[in-house]
């Protein structure tokens, strides 16, 4: 299996601003999404489709920069029915074909080799889908999809996944998601960034028509595809920050500093800002 | 090799079934100390936990009921005082070193046997607590509560359906839960103990129905248990009881955790248990602002539970308190998702979570009930059961059944409609007023299960049989036969494991009921832990209607002639009730229907008018349009505005329930306004106290020595009994019985009259204590060739209705002369001094609980410190009914009171050879005019003679003490420490012979001068002026609402009798006696252990009943 297409959903619609920001990496100034398309090229992903919100087409295309050429955009349907419509918007682009997935509003930064070109790699040796994970403590369930699944023996961080659940309470997750090998009161939860084999848009699909009223999550259908076929999730060591959480893209900005060939220079300005804080006497204070 | 040992570890479960009483009844001394040797190896060593609870267990009951009744010689052993305190202490093990230590050392005796006995006993129960303390947080879903530690860490959010406003003029919707309670059908004694489930499974079996109520007649059952749950725009966790009239706005997190701090101690218990605060948060100091941010999404706001339970008091044996404490939990769980369903009914898996989470909340909140309690979250009739614990079960290893039963539903096919409907048409189920506490009993079958006692496991055998009957007449339809079934139950297995399960009201109730319906009565079904509470009664169905008036009346008759024997909380109520089929459900509550229920608003509404408007928060505005709204509109509503208004209308203070009659009553029963005043100016001035009661610290205080008593446990001198037959035979001795105490101890502060309670069955029938004491006599008189005169003392409280009792039983054919020498002194209470309550609870030594009930324990004190500082420390206490308020000023003004109402002026005349008294407390039933000690009393030519036993562990209070070298009695409260205590090898039993004359004499008065009453009253208050006034604390129950109970220290102050053995004047003995002799019963919870020991059949042995 080799996988080409990239899908990256940016469509939410009240964060739908979050990858259009800019950040400086490693001296130049680039925006968020064109910093996830060059994550995706490096995987050897030749065509990238983004879900935008109706309207947001140019706004994005500018964002994109030097890549707005090779990249499509395709607006999501109205009414939005949730993230699982989102990523179904681009099943024209994707075809019968595999395909990378990864959201706008998280950037993911990482010190080894690129998780999402571990990810793709296991994919296509595997011929299934997968997803990257993270052992994540249970306080934060409230904000990610969590999946249950058994280690792969010979293979570090590969699980075999048999169930996903979207933003578990503690309760179920200690009852459906636990993981021989994960530290009690930690769940394996999506990382944000997956490969699909196309049965994923077939179970989209067949959800969006089952229910024509409600919203379809991502995690319903995942949890469809992993009674279907083989899907598999891998422990992703990387950091992944979520632009929209506070100071979410400012964290992120330090974070890709902190990782690249500017480091020094921000480390010095924080412990001068540090130092300064410190130095400076408290209103009032005597001398 | 152990035998004992083997019977513990043995694959055959016939082995392991053998009876510990069986096996140990034809042991030596020596086998036994072997045993136990090797049973305490053993139980250190092995790594199962059951086989360590049960080692404990025999251990207990070797030294409790075995090694006692072997000869010890004279070895005789004080208890060690470090002991003791780690016993208080609850470190049980540390405490048993020592007292194994001292054993080894000093040799086995009956006091180190008592001590052990208790240390074995409490660390088997502490192991087995613990066990299901572990295995409730091991329950997968259970487990996150406790890593939860910080407000950051609350992983909960409220589902999206809660805060949905439709519409800026719209309220948040209301979520509400409706549970019905549960019955059993039988529980094969007492099989849904989480112990027992857990250690014998396959033994563990209950069929549990539940139901719907009402009370009132004509009203249609409905669940008896509700609970609302909605977001509010105010930053703070409001619990509300509808019923019990109380609210509260909490701010932070440990507020939630603080259960006695108010009544909402359950709705704190679910809060916690469904995981909204959860457990592992217990001592975190930050507001929940935080939390309540977190959950709701919304800063600023918060929610607001509320819980109602519709007409059920206390004690209905129909575990409702557990059934409400899962109608919150469900209700919390569904709001915060962790419930699949948000309305509706729940699946199996979701019930299992409350059953589980609805233990949590028990075990957090103090509590504890059965493993089926939490049935009516289940729906219709099923059979609950043990489950073998599997690979993977967090108890597989550690016990053999696991901590959550299944639970198997009965569908139409096993048990037709119709035989729903005609269990409907022929049950009648009654609260038959009494409210008990129902702890001891479990306590009680817990250890008999682990000794297996030969009677318990035949009648757990036979228990079981009788729920196989149950399934099958309950699917072949024949409810006639079920009654039979359940009265077989009643009367057979339930009554032979635990005889106290039964009482005399009870049988007095199927006694009659039997005797009007005949064969229209199919059948008595006692409900849940004891009878006297919520009951059954199987009637033809065409009989019903009638059976229903008529029960009402029975048992409105019965506690009318009970009353003042019996511990009743409230007057008896027939329920209506039918079957529900649905277990728990919900149902969400939006647009204009998103209220509370009304009662809610008659609480709530008040104090918000009475607010100026602009400080009500938008939401509290928005939600008075709308109650204002529905008050015309809908037909629950109706009729508010009156009651609203109604509340608002300032009202005089109301007069506490009895307080016309309080002044009226001190002063019929000569209350001395003067001396009240003293001693309240003494308390609050700290001259007297709690502190103050002890002897001074110099006071030279030593155990006795052999010359200091005559020792006669083993009988006395032949030539004393020849003496006392003499004296006897002569008419020269009277017997006085006190019994003017309402049993503080033995109700709990109920306040019954203890002398007729009647306490046990023996000689076929339930005897009350005065009924024994009589019997008692009446034997002696026979032995003797004269009747014995007999006097009973009484007090306000107890002299009307010992006098009537005693008219209707025509003094049990007693055919002596009876008397009864009426109290003429009397004490008004006190609300205590926070110095006095610290005194007690804090530098007292004290008996820990366990560490949950400790801490409910704790909070609980903290907040009747701030009732008393509230009510003003020091003052009269006259805030309960005026029985309550009065109390009796110690039993030394007894014998005073026969000289001031002319009791003993009669004697005297009516049988003038009489020359000696024996008096004793009426509940030392083992008490009676021994020949022999009567004699000794009359050869020593002493003016008293006081009766001591050998001193155990439970013996707390006092003894016989050489005080800077005299020979006399002292009370614990006048110990200068508590070490002191354990120095002193006997213990006061409060029995007395005193020599009419030189008693006279010492009150400087002569036969005589008795018809004097000027000289009479001088001459006690001169005498009562040497003897020392004491402060105590007594617990007395305040009652409310439907059964609701208060217990509150207040102080009062007393004389005690023992003291006049300080007198230099007044030459006393002192003898020793057999403890069966001298044991006093305090507690219904030594009356399974006095009847396991052979003190009753001893006492049995001394009665003529007829």
């Amino acid at each position: 299996m080799r996988i080409r297409k990239a899908v990256i959903t940016a469509a939410g619609g009240t964060q739908r601003a979050l990858p259009l920001q800019t950040l400086i990496h490693d001296g130049t100034e680039k925006s968020v999404l064109s910093i996830l398309i060059e994550q995706a090229l490096t995987a050897n992903i030749d065509e990238i489709c983004v879900v935008v919100w109706p309207g947001d087409e140019t706004r994005y295309a500018q964002a994109a920069g030097s890549h707005a050429g090779s990249v499509r955009f395709v607006a999501q349907q109205h009414p939005p029915r949730g993230y699982g419509h989102a990523i179904y918007c681009a099943r024209d682009f994707v075809g019968q074909e595999p395909f990378l997935h990864m959201v706008g509003d998280h950037l993911y930064v990482s010190t080894s080799k690129p998780g999402v070109q571990r990810l793709v790699k296991l994919a296509e040796s595997e011929s299934c889908s997968a997803s990257g994970v993270q052992p994540t403590r249970e306080s934060l369930l409230p904000r990610f999809g969590a999946v249950a699944g058994r280690r792969v023996s010979g293979r570090t961080g590969v699980y075999r996944v048999d169930t996903v659940i979207e933003k578990p309470t503690p309760t179920e997750a200690e009852q459906r998601l636990m993981v021989p090998g994960i530290r009690a009161g930690y769940y394996l939860c999506f990382f944000g960034i997956h490969v699909f084999t196309p049965t994923l848009m077939d179970l989209l699909g067949r959800m969006l028509a089952d229910d024509p009223n409600h919203s379809v999550t991502l995690s319903a259908a995942l949890a469809e595809l992993a009674r279907q076929e083989q899907y598999l999730a891998l422990e992703d060591t990387g950091r992944r920050y979520d632009l929209g959480a506070r100071y979410g893209l400012l964290t992120a900005q330090l974070a890709l500093a902190l990782n690249g060939r500017d480091r020094d220079e921000v480390l010095t300005h924080l412990l001068e800002l540090l130092a300064e804080r410190e130095m400076t006497p408290p209103a009032g204070g005597k001398e | 090799m152990s035998q004992l040992t083997d019977v513990i570890t043995s694959p055959d479960t016939e082995t392991r079934n053998r009876s510990l009483d069986a096996l140990c009844r034809a042991a030596t001394l020596e086998e036994l100390q072997m045993e136990c040797d090797a049973l305490d190896r053993f139980r250190r060593s092995s790594d199962n936990l059951y086989e360590r609870v049960r080692a404990l267990f025999f251990l207990y009951a070797i030294h409790r009921f075995h090694i006692p009744s072997k000869a010890l010689g004279t070895s005789r052993a004080l208890i060690p005082f470090a002991g003791y305190t780690n016993l208080l202490k609850r470190r049980f093990e540390e405490a048993l070193d020592i007292f194994l230590a001292v054993q080894a050392a000093a040799g086995p005796s009956a006091a180190l046997s008592s001590a052990l006995a208790a240390g074995y006993r409490s660390l088997g129960f502490q192991t087995l607590a613990d066990q299901v303390r572990r295995s409730v947080r091991s329950v997968r879903g259970n487990r996150w509560m406790f890593r939860a530690a910080h407000p950051e860490d609350a992983p909960l959010r409220i589902r999206p359906e809660l805060l949905n406003r439709q519409a800026k003029d719209q309220l948040f919707p209301v979520l509400r839960e409706s549970t019905p309670v549960r019955m059993d059908l039988s529980h094969s004694g007492w099989s849904d103990i989480f112990f027992l489930g857990m250690d014998y499974p396959e033994g563990a079996r209950v069929l549990n129905i539940s139901i719907d109520l009402s009370a009132h007649r004509g009203d249609v059952p409905k669940p008896p248990v509700e609970a609302w749950f909605r977001v509010i725009d105010q930053p703070v966790l409001r619990l509300v009881s509808v019923d019990l009239h109380c609210s509260a706005d909490l701010g932070s997190i440990a507020e939630v955790f603080d259960f006695a701090h108010d009544y909402l101690g359950l709705l704190k218990a679910a809060v916690i248990a469904s995981g909204i605060v959860p457990p592992g948060m217990e001592g975190a100091t930050q507001p929940l602002t935080e939390v309540l941010s977190h959950l709701t999404g919304l800063p600023g706001h918060g929610i607001e539970i509320v819980s109602k339970v519709n007409d059920i008091p206390r004690g209905s044996r129909l575990a409702v308190s557990t059934n409400l404490l899962a109608c919150l939990i469900s209700l919390c769980m569904r709001a915060t998702n962790q419930i699949r369903t948000l309305t509706g009914g729940l699946c199996e898996v979701d019930r299992r979570l409350v059953a589980a989470r609805a233990i949590l909340g028990e075990w957090l909140g103090g509590s504890g009930g059965g493993w089926q309690d939490s049935g009516g979250v289940w729906p219709g009739i099923k059979l609950i059961h043990g489950v073998a614990a599997r690979e993977g079960d967090p108890e597989f290893g550690i016990s053999r059944g696991r901590l959550l039963p299944d639970h198997q539903i009965f569908g139409p096919q096993e048990v037709s409609p119709e035989t729903r409907r005609q269990l409907q048409e022929s049950l009648v189920l009654v609260h038959g007023g009494m409210a008990q506490d129902v702890g001891p009993i479990l306590e009680m079958v817990t250890e008999k299960y682990l000794l297996r006692s030969e009677s318990e496991w035949r009648g757990r055998g036979e228990a079981t049989l009788i729920l196989d009957d149950l399934i099958a007449q309950l699917k072949s339809g024949d409810i006639r036969a079920i009654g039979a079934l359940t009265e077989r139950n009643f009367n057979g297995p339930i009554q032979t494991i635990i005889p106290w399960a039964g009482n005399l009201y009870t049988d007095t109730l199927i006694r009659r009921v039997r005797s009007e319906m005949a064969e229209d009565f199919w059948g008595f079904w006692m409900l849940g832990g004891m009878s006297g509470g919520g009951m059954g009664f199987l009637f033809a169905p065409q009989a019903k209607a009638r059976a229903q008036e008529r029960l009402q009346a029975i048992m409105s008759g019965a506690k009318r002639e009970m009353e003042h024997a019996v511990p009743f909380a409230m007057e008896p109520v027939v329920y209506n009730f039918t079957v529900n089929e649905q277990g728990t459900q919900a149902t969400l509550l939006d647009g204009n229907a998103a209220l509370m229920p009304a009662g809610y608003y008659q609480l709530a509404v008040p104090p918000l008018l009475r607010m100026e408007s602009r400080l009500l928060s938008p939401m509290r505005r928005l939600e008075l349009e709308h109650f204002t709204a529905a008050c015309h509109t809908v037909p629950e509503f109706q009729g508010m505005v009156q009651h609203v208004f109604e509340h608002l209308i300032p009202q005089s203070a109301p007069k506490a329930p009895g307080s016309q009659n309080l002044d009226a009553l001190l002063e019929a029963h000569g209350f001395d306004r003067q001396e009240h005043e003293q001693i309240q100016a003494d308390l609050r001035s700290g001259r007297v106290g709690l502190a103050q009661n002890r002897l001074p610290i110099s006071s030279l205080i030593t155990d006795v020595g052999a010359g200091d008593l005559y020792d006669a446990t083993t009988g006395a001198a032949p030539k004393y009994h020849a003496i006392g037959k003499e004296a006897l035979a002569a008419g020269r001795v009277a017997v006085v019985s006190f019994a003017g105490g309402v049993g503080s101890r033995w109700t709990k502060g109920a306040g019954v009259v203890k002398a007729l309670n009647p306490f046990c069955r023996l000689g076929g029938k339930h005897r009350s204590f005065v009924e024994v004491h009589l019997a008692h006599s009446r034997r002696t008189g026979r032995l003797s060739g004269t009747s014995l005169p007999h006097v009973i003392t009484t007090s306000y409280l107890t002299h009307d209705a010992i006098q009537s009792h005693l008219a209707a039983e025509r003094n049990y054919d007693y055919p002596g002369s009876l008397l009864l020498s009426p109290g003429r002194s009397i004490g008004l209470r006190f609300v205590p001094m926070e110095r006095d309550l610290r005194f007690a609870w804090e530098e007292l030594p004290q008996q820990m609980l366990d560490e949950q009930a400790q801490k409910v324990r704790d909070s609980l004190r903290a907040t009747l410190i701030g009732w008393a500082r509230q009510m003003g420390e020091g003052s009269s206490y006259t805030d309960n009914v005026a029985m309550q308020c009065l109390h009796p000023v110690g039993h030394w003004y007894e014998v005073p009171n026969m000289i001031r109402n002319g009791t003993l002026l009669r004697l005297l005349q009516e049988h003038q050879s009489l020359k000696y008294l024996m008096i004793h407390n009426i509940d030392t039933v083992g008490a009676d005019v021994d020949p022999g000690l009567l004699g000794y009393h009359i050869a020593e030519g002493a003016a008293l003679t006081a009766e001591v036993i050998a001193r155990q562990v439970e013996d707390r209070g006092g003894g016989l003490a050489r005080i800077d070298g005299r020979a006399r009695l002292i009370e614990g409260l006048a110990l200068p420490n508590e070490e002191v205590e354990s120095q002193l090898s006997w213990y006061n039993s409060a029995t007395y012979w005193i020599d009419i004359d030189q008693l006279l004499t010492l009150f400087g008065l002569t036969r005589d001068s008795l018809a004097s009453p000027e000289k009479v009253n001088a001459a006690v208050r001169a005498l009562a002026g040497r003897l020392p006034t004491y402060i105590t604390l007594k617990d007395v129950k305040k009652r409310w609402g439907k059964g609701q109970e208060d217990v509150l220290p207040v102080a009062q102050f007393e004389k005690l009798w023992g003291d006049m053995t300080s007198l230099a004047e007044f030459p006393c003995r002192f003898v020793a006696v057999p403890r069966k002799r001298g044991q006093q019963l305090k507690e219904p919870a030594q009356l399974d252990g006095w009847l396991r020991d052979g003190s009753a059949a001893f006492v049995e042995s001394l009665c003529d009943w007829e």
